[in-house]
């Protein structure tokens, strides 16, 4: 990843075909080690950006899905309880031995603090996502996927570590990361990150892809389909996305419909053929009816 | 380029784009590492460090390409005015002055040539574009034009920039050659306008970049205070903008503190009880979950013609809050009263104000439509109600049912009544303000959009 070139080029050899703006954002986040805030609507690619991009660098992608309520024990780290207890257990007759000999309270006491940081050891510790990121000896490609479905406090949270890329567990100090891992973080812009957040990052939004780029897509993802249907029906998906919709198709539709329309042998598009497939971009029955009914200046359209 | 940048974000901040320090020097080291001959690669990466919305980069795609039109040397050859002579014009002139120098007339090629030795005309006439946008930044600079403030000043900061850049030599030379009548004065004074005219240009530029965002912010200032029907119609667009950005920052401020200790506190019998197989030992912990019942609104709007502009505003600033806010009922009425939440449902809000408007408007029985609210939804009223109430109280001399509204105020948490009349207004004429706030917790005045957002402000705290 060391021009905007090669990332191109790069990315595109594992079927990711990103324009100069997306190239130019993944540049940048990688050369100022600053994490990468994709936004955009759902189905544009932006989790597929992650997972390119840890092709791309061959290094192991650690994902953490956001969702509300997600906390620090699940995101970060948790001490593994059931673990420490069972020591205790284990160690109970053991007690005896260390004890032996000592006299009064306060001399059994001074050699109980001896061991006392045993059970908070990182033995005792279950790293979760974050945590595994920081630990990857050979640096990780970290994706934190829709951060707008998490909390608040998860996202302080989050501070600390897209900063200056290190962990603070009370029990044991601070743990920086071995490398410093790729982060991309994804949104849906159902709720706005806070202004700390999005200060942190290089800030990357997706908007849907022209006819000609979401063109070149289709031929990367289904390079079997015929030419003119390829043309021809990125023109129709363009023409719905205009129409005022429940939900518009993303890309991820585009490629599936391309693919049903190529398992249904289609040559071109046909209004039969587009109002019996709709269901595979359309997920609204509201919205299957309203394009139906204008189907013919769609299809004109395209 | 570190200065101009810095030019460039306090622009960006004038035009409501929040850009902190630590994102300049994001920006800055961005810069430094893209290719500068690429104008879009730069301008994407400025993008990138500094907007941080979808919204600001819009904002920032515009005022990049307002800011940077002169900067970069390849866009500016392109944008060039037409009529600049090209080189060939210029020799054919020398070549003219030359034979006139033949003719002997000494005196205006004189002149010619002395003008010819000044660096601006050399700049001019070898049209060194880079040379001149240099020199006429440094004495925009120098007049400290970005402190451009009015449009009559405009006139003013073209001509100091024309002196400092020495068009007085033209200009000179333009008065003589017109006593000799000579024929290469249309070429000169072609220079001049060329030149004027891009002074001008940049001075406007300036003036669109700097003071419009400027002014924008001063009239912002204002309309906060202006009484809400005062607003002309003219800036009712802007004034929702506001409502907007009120609402924004009062629903990031509310919406934070919404899920606290959600977790709740240890449920100590069941964990006790789960470790009972374990020899006592709590294995697994159980956490009591707070439920919490969710707090109602109900919104009583008047919307006969002496309130119906507050009511405007009240409801969209309550509507774009909606997501800090918990469940509203709406209800509105003038001379009847009826539920109107299923509007706001199924209709933007301005669509769903002007239906209600239309549906409900006309004169004001107070006493009437307390009756219909008593029908419809006092029975859903409870401790955990908040009921707002925006009306100017004027009952048209009609019985006032404060009875009515003394069960709400007892039944419910807080009775919150909002009066768009200033406070010495109440209770004089038909006013029937002064009984109804003995039956009132709180009662405010919310004349202008600042008093507004005050009653707004305290609203959430409460229902928190």
């Amino acid at each position: 990843m060391d021009s905007i070139e090669n990332i191109t080029s790069s990315f595109e050899k594992h079927g990711y075909i990103c324009s100069e703006k997306i190239a130019t954002a993944i540049f940048l986040a990688a050369k100022l080690e600053k994490p990468l805030l994709v936004e955009g609507p759902p189905g544009v690619g932006k989790t597929e950006l992650a997972k390119t991009a840890a092709y791309v660098v061959d290094k192991p992608l650690v994902r953490l899905q956001c969702y509300e309520g997600l906390d620090e024990a699940k995101a970060l780290y948790e001490w593994k309880y059931s673990k420490q207890l069972l020591y205790t257990q284990l160690l109970k007759e053991q007690l005896s031995d260390v004890l032996g000999g000592a006299i009064g309270f306060k001399d059994s006491m001074t050699r109980l603090h001896a061991f006392s940081d045993a059970f908070y050891s990182r033995e005792f510790l279950e790293p979760r996502p974050l945590l595994r990121a920081m630990h990857e000896k050979n640096g990780s490609v970290l994706l934190i996927d829709e951060i707008d479905k998490a909390d608040f406090e998860f996202e302080s949270l989050l501070l600390e570590i897209l900063s200056d890329y290190q962990v603070s567990i009370p029990e044991i100090g601070t743990i920086a990361a071995t490398k410093i891992p790729f982060v991309v973080l994804t949104s849906n812009d159902t709720r706005e990150a806070s202004d700390a957040l999005k200060r942190r990052c290089i800030h990357l939004y997706i908007p849907f892809p022209d006819q000609a780029l979401e063109e070149r897509i289709v031929l990367e993802k289904v390079p079997q389909i015929d030419d003119n249907l390829r043309k021809k029906l990125v023109g129709f998906v363009q023409a719905l996305r205009s129409l005022d919709l429940k939900k518009t198709p993303a890309i991820s539709e585009t490629i599936d419909w391309a693919k049903s329309l190529l398992l249904l042998n289609a040559e071109s598009l046909e209004s039969d053929l587009v109002v019996n497939t709709l269901n595979v971009l359309l997920k609204f029955e509201e919205d299957i009816e309203n394009t139906k009914s204008n189907l013919a200046s769609i299809l004109k359209q395209a | 380029m570190h200065k101009n940048l810095v030019n460039f974000i306090s622009m960006l901040r004038s035009h409501d784009i929040r850009v902190s320090p630590a994102e300049t020097i994001d920006a800055l080291n961005a810069m430094s590492v893209l290719n500068f001959e690429k104008r879009s690669q730069i301008r994407d990466g400025l993008a990138m460090t500094l907007a941080k919305t979808k919204l600001e980069e819009k904002v920032f795609l515009k005022c990049f390409d307002r800011f940077f039109k002169s900067e970069l040397p390849n866009i500016n050859s392109d944008s060039l005015s037409e009529d600049t002579i090209s080189t060939q014009d210029l020799s054919n002139l020398i070549e003219k002055i030359n034979s006139n120098e033949i003719e002997n007339e000494t005196l205006m090629s004189q002149t010619f040539n002395d003008l010819a030795q000044t660096s601006l005309m050399k700049n001019l006439m070898t049209n060194n574009r880079t040379e001149l946008a240099l020199s006429l930044r440094r004495a925009a600079e120098e007049v400290s034009l970005s402190k451009i403030k009015l449009f009559t000043q405009k006139g003013l900061y073209t001509r100091k920039i024309l002196d400092l850049m020495g068009e007085e030599h033209i200009r000179n030379a333009i008065e003589i050659m017109e006593k000799s009548n000579d024929q290469s004065l249309n070429e000169i004074k072609n220079y001049r306008d060329i030149l004027r005219q891009e002074v001008k240009d940049f001075v406007e530029r300036e003036y669109m970049l700097q003071a419009q965002a400027r002014n924008k912010k001063l009239s912002d200032d204002i309309l906060v205070d202006v009484r809400l029907s005062n607003i002309e119609h003219y800036y009712l667009h802007r004034a929702k903008d506001l409502i907007t950005k009120m609402a924004s920052k009062l629903s990031k401020r509310y919406g934070k503190q919404i899920k606290r200790s959600k977790k709740g506190r240890i449920h100590m019998p069941r964990t006790l009880r789960e470790g009972v197989p374990y020899q006592g030992i709590l294995f697994k912990t159980h956490w009591k979950k707070k439920i919490r019942k969710k707090p109602q609104i109900f919104v009583i709007c008047d919307v006969s013609g002496s309130v119906a502009a507050y009511t405007k505003f009240f409801l969209i600033f309550l509507y774009t809050i909606q997501d800090v806010l918990p469940k509203v009922r709406s209800f509105a009425f003038s001379s009847h009263l009826g539920e109107v939440s299923s509007f706001f449902v199924e209709n933007s809000v301005e669509r769903a104000i002007e239906l209600v408007n239309w549906q409900y408007g006309g004169a004001t029985d107070y006493g009437g439509s307390f009756e219909d609210f008593k029908n419809l939804a006092i029975a859903d009223i409870d401790r955990r109600s908040t009921v707002l109430i925006l009306g100017d109280a004027r009952n048209n001399q009609g019985d006032p049912k404060l009875e009515i509204l003394r069960t709400i105020f007892e039944r419910s948490k807080q009775v919150i009544w909002l009066n768009p009349e200033p406070r010495r207004a109440w209770g004089t004429g038909d006013s029937e303000m002064k009984r109804y706030q003995t039956a009132c917790h709180i009662s405010a005045e919310c004349g202008n959009l600042r008093q507004l957002e005050r009653v707004v402000d305290r609203l959430l705290k409460s229902t928190q």
